[in-house]
């Protein structure tokens, strides 16, 4: 009878070892992506923004108060495709604190138009996912100076060799992009884009002429300011440079990068729709470029 | 039975054509059916009726290289031949021409000019730069990167354009300034060899400028075609708000045209003697300038300034070398076009004029519309780059507004060409020695004197 009961305890014994030695190779599995399991374990997408608004990317609803634009839309998507809610943080005092933040695993992603430097591969990783065209708005007075007709193929290195004076925000892609490009350049750095642009309708008192040449950025921020006053592109012109790609990325830390790259890449594929150029923002956003109405 | 039907139809249209010619019909019917149709059509077909008005376009300037290689050939071999002429009316022609030639280039810059600063172009209101900001958006950026476009013959030294190479290959290329110098130089060795040499090349060329006169007469026929096409194909397409915006500068150039027929008429009457006039049934210089101003090429009006002169007996030698000359060289409506359009950039960028700076609008304006020489429509506008460039002002804005409004500005532009040469014709072509016999003559010009058309050319 002892025995019986013996051989049963051993053959349950034997059943629930192998119950467990078959049931740990699938668990070990699920812990592959340890980085999307921390995220569903946490429950929310935790989202590094600049802390600007930088309408129709990302920026504070007037009306409704709420933070809207393509970039939030993206996050809210990609969060709600992880099954999880998303929360934002704005507390990075620039572009390149942020990209340094999500190296530190601060956030899960950042996000933004931010684009791609060479510092800022030293702090995280890249995965593109607009493509924009670098832009000046120069003055035409500037551009009629240089002396060399703009559709002259020699225009390009004139301007890039010439003594511009660039403005653009300090401590962005922009600053280290004009310093690069424009080697001889004097680069005027601005905390934000309004005071950016407002640079470059000042004029200096003392010698009457305007104190920046051209403002810097990509042709999503150039052309809108054009678009909405039309009767700037007398004194102003456009420079597109179709050479030049901004590749605006989501970053990630190098553990996200492992571990969200692939997810987030079919993500851009199937529902973003591939890696938009700047001519296909300005299309689908075409409201916000309308010229303001008094 | 229908071939019948359809030759009678073919017949009547072209019966049709050469009436709608008259420039009173340009007035009373082709204008305004163009505008009306222009306003009709949907602007997609605007394209295919533009493609078709400058085909005709093209077929009516055919004719004018041959016409200009004769004319000039045959007037400067029979001024300069000492059988024909003593040095002392070679001289005289010579420097009435020059003078002429000269004083009408510095007065017509002046008059354009004094209307500039009567009439303000460029001076815009905040509506006026907002419209104008509205057209530029997109179309003047500068992109960089992209398949780089290499500037045609910028780098050319501009006496290049006037030193011919093959006089054949020039005419055939369409070098009007290459042509008219080669023809000079031929002319001129013509009248240094023996008559009996001459003579046979004398009567080919005659014969070639006779033909093209015809040829000339005969494409004409296509002018109401041409008004109907280019016009209408205007009015679907051109942006009403630019036109609106410019109308400063539009008025301007119209109003420097009626200057120029009021400065050409009196030039005329000045010019002329009673017994000249009394033989004519209208005003020369009126016709010249609406067949001018209703074809948009004031070539057209060669024949019907000959015609003219010749038939109030002038000395034809000299009416052909003065009025192909005066056509093609002097530019006049060019020259008043551009000073205008400079003094509209200057306005439009708030540069100061100064004295000195009305100076040097005038040497610029009569410099860069003479370099128009040969150049057709809106090929002539961008020869004011040279001087936009010297006044620091941003070329390719002010271009694209010009452009945008050039399909107008083309027939005035003509219209000023055309009785400025003929003021220069009048004052220098002397009487001819046969003018006598040609009193004597009936000098009823028909066509001209009838209607204003261009009277048929039976060769010299």
């Amino acid at each position: 009878m002892l025995a019986r009961i013996s051989g049963t305890l051993w053959r349950l014994l034997i059943g629930i070892s192998l119950v467990l030695a078959l049931s740990f190779p699938f668990k070990a599995d699920a812990a592959e992506n340890s980085f999307i399991n921390a995220i569903q374990d946490r429950g929310f997408l935790r989202v590094g923004l600049p802390p600007y608004n930088t309408p129709p990317a990302y920026y504070i609803d007037p009306k409704t108060k709420e933070l809207s634009g393509y970039d939030v839309e993206l996050a809210r998507s990609l969060a709600k495709k992880l099954g999880v809610e998303i929360e934002f943080d704005r507390t990075s005092k620039s572009f390149n604190s942020l990209v340094q933040r999500v190296g530190a695993n601060d956030f899960d992603i950042a996000i933004g138009k931010l684009g791609l430097t060479y510092n800022r591969l030293f702090d995280a990783f890249p995965v593109q996912y607009l493509s924009f065209r670098h832009a000046l708005l120069a003055n035409r007075k500037f551009v009629s100076n240089l002396n060399v007709d703009p559709d002259d193929p020699e225009f390009a290195s004139v301007l890039k060799n010439s003594s511009i004076r660039i403005a653009s925000i300090s401590n962005s892609t922009w600053e280290t992009e004009a310093k690069d490009r424009f080697p001889n350049c004097e680069f005027i750095g601005y905390p934000n884009w309004p005071e950016v642009k407002d640079a470059l309708f000042k004029v200096d008192p003392k010698s009457k002429k305007p104190i920046v040449d051209a403002i810097y950025r990509d042709a999503t921020e150039i052309k809108p300011i054009v678009y909405k006053n039309p009767d700037l592109s007398l004194e102003y012109v456009p420079i597109l440079f179709d050479d030049i790609i901004d590749r605006k990325s989501i970053y990630l830390s190098e553990k996200g990068y492992v571990g969200f790259t692939d997810f987030l890449n079919v993500f851009i594929r199937r529902e973003w729709g591939e890696v938009k150029s700047d001519q296909q923002i300005l299309d689908e956003y075409q409201s916000y470029y309308q010229p303001s109405v008094d | 039975m229908t071939s019948t039907s359809s030759l009678s139809s073919f017949d009547r249209l072209f019966s049709v054509l050469p009436t709608l010619r008259k420039p009173r019909n340009f007035f009373l019917y082709i204008l305004p059916f163009s505008i009306v149709f222009g306003r009709l059509i949907p602007s997609s077909y605007a394209s295919a009726l533009n493609d078709a008005g400058l085909a005709m376009v093209q077929l009516i300037a055919f004719p004018a290289i041959p016409l200009v290689l004769s004319a000039v050939m045959i007037s400067i071999a029979n001024i300069f031949s000492p059988s024909n002429r003593t040095p002392s009316s070679r001289i005289q022609f010579s420097s009435r021409f020059i003078v002429s030639l000269s004083v009408t280039i510095i007065l017509a810059a002046l008059l354009a000019i004094l209307l500039s600063i009567y009439q303000s172009p460029g001076v815009l209101s905040p509506d006026g730069k907002l419209s104008i900001g509205r057209f530029m958006l997109d179309i003047t950026d500068i992109r960089i990167g992209s398949e780089a476009v290499a500037s045609q013959g910028s780098s050319e030294f501009w006496i290049t354009k006037l030193v011919p190479s093959n006089i054949l290959a020039d005419a055939s290329q369409g070098q009007t300034l290459r042509v008219i110098t080669g023809s000079v130089l031929a002319g001129f060795a013509m009248s240094k060899l023996r008559p009996s040499l001459i003579q046979p090349l004398l009567s080919l060329l005659r014969s070639v400028n006779s033909t093209s006169v015809q040829v000339l007469n005969i494409v004409l026929n296509l002018a109401p075609l041409v008004l109907i096409c280019l016009i209408s194909g205007a009015v679907s397409t051109i942006n009403a708000e630019i036109v609106v915006a410019l109308l400063n500068f539009t008025i301007c150039v119209f109003l420097t045209a009626i200057a120029s027929l009021g400065i050409s008429r009196l030039v005329f009457r000045r010019f002329t003697s009673t017994k000249e006039r009394d033989s004519l049934n209208s005003n020369p210089v009126d016709s010249v300038f609406l067949l001018s101003l209703s074809t948009g090429s004031s070539m057209t009006s060669y024949p019907l300034m000959y015609e003219t002169l010749i038939g109030i007996g002038r000395d034809e030698a000299e009416v052909e070398a003065s009025a192909s000359l005066s056509l093609l060289i002097a530019r006049l409506g060019n020259v008043t076009y551009n000073v205008i359009a400079i003094m509209f950039a200057l306005n439009l960028y708030e540069v100061g004029i100064t004295p000195i700076r009305f100076v040097e609008i005038i040497v610029l304006g009569a410099f860069t519309g003479i370099s128009a020489a040969g150049l057709t429509g809106v090929a002539t506008v961008p020869t004011i780059g040279v001087a936009l460039a010297y006044f620091q002002v941003p070329i390719p804005p002010v271009l694209v507004l010009l452009l945008a409004i050039d399909p107008i500005l083309t027939l005035p532009r003509a219209a000023t060409t055309g009785v400025l040469a003929m003021a220069i014709s009048v004052i220098s072509s002397s009487r001819s020695i046969a003018s006598d016999n040609a009193e004597k003559t009936d000098l009823s010009l028909g066509l001209l004197s009838k209607d204003g058309e261009v009277p048929s050319y039976e060769g010299g």
